[in-house]
């Protein structure tokens, strides 16, 4: 499984990924990392990438500008993407809802939080 | 001093530093900030906010507290002049000013990325309309400090 970690904190996306590894069912996941989202982009769009973790707030592209344009593309319609953000308030949950995010984490992230909800998206 | 609209900023920094660093803190009685205040401070990380209305969130620490905390987040121990307590101090307020907006949803509010300014005495110049607010925090390992300010919402 390949897995994008996308935040312009490198503290963050090893955070990520280390709740990531961690758990069994994911330790053998190889992840890639990007700053912001034109990376993240250019990445997705030279490898196969399974599930996208991905912040909102950040330099170049944002989270939410992202994940428009991914969905925007029919290849990527059904990509995984899990926005993890510092951003708790209801209608920005939404706002990313309605951007096709398939689910949402506030940061502060942990193991447990993460791999429940990737088990509910059957990942 | 109406304090209503500080409490996400307080509950979010405390559980801030529960959930992410395993530290509990306690926050001091808040006051008001003057301008230009010399303060004992290394480094600060610094979010404006935009929208329904217009502020700052600044989250202050000695060079110790700052070099600790990013060694809790790194898994290993860090000097104070490493460049991950720029990552971390940034981050840290990011994720302070993003969950207090959970406090604050009957205003649409949009936060900036963070920006850091570290030196000891550094000088903060607050806009002069805008009351700040300042909230001492204490943990075992030391002080930390939090300012506020939001246009319209958080009065003296």
């Amino acid at each position: 499984m390949n897995v994008l970690v996308v935040d312009d904190s490198r503290i963050m996306r090893n955070i990520v990924k280390n709740a990531l590894v961690h758990h069994p069912r994911f330790s053998s996941a190889e992840c890639f990392d990007a700053g912001d989202g034109a990376e993240a982009l250019r990445i997705i769009e030279s490898n196969k990438i399974d599930l996208v973790l991905l912040d909102w707030n950040m330099p170049m592209m944002n989270g939410l500008e992202l994940v428009k344009r991914l969905r925007a593309k029919s290849e990527y319609a059904k990509l995984p993407i899990v926005m993890i953000t510092s951003e708790s308030a209801k209608y920005s949950v939404i706002e990313a809802v309605k951007a096709g995010v398939n689910d949402y984490l506030v940061k502060p992230v942990s193991e447990k939080a993460l791999v429940e909800k990737l088990d509910r998206l059957g990942i | 001093m109406d304090i209503a609209h500080i409490e996400p900023f307080i509950e979010a920094t405390v559980g801030v530093f529960r959930d992410m660093l395993g530290m509990e803190s306690q926050f001091l009685t808040p006051y008001l900030l003057g301008a230009d205040l010399k303060h004992e401070w290394d480094i600060s990380g610094i979010i404006g906010i935009a929208g329904d209305s217009k502020g700052v969130v600044v989250i202050s620490f000695t060079a110790e507290l700052a070099a600790e905390i990013t060694s809790v987040l790194v898994g290993h121990k860090v000097a104070s002049d490493d460049p991950d307590v720029i990552d971390a101090v940034g981050e840290l307020v990011n994720i302070i000013a993003g969950n207090a907006k959970k406090g604050l949803e009957e205003f649409r509010l949009s936060i900036s990325l963070p920006s850091i300014i570290r030196g000891s005495n550094h000088q903060i110049s607050w806009q002069s309309d805008v009351p700040i607010v300042g909230i001492p925090f204490r943990t075992a390992s030391g002080k930390f400090h939090l300012s506020v300010g939001l246009e319209n919402i958080i009065s003296s």
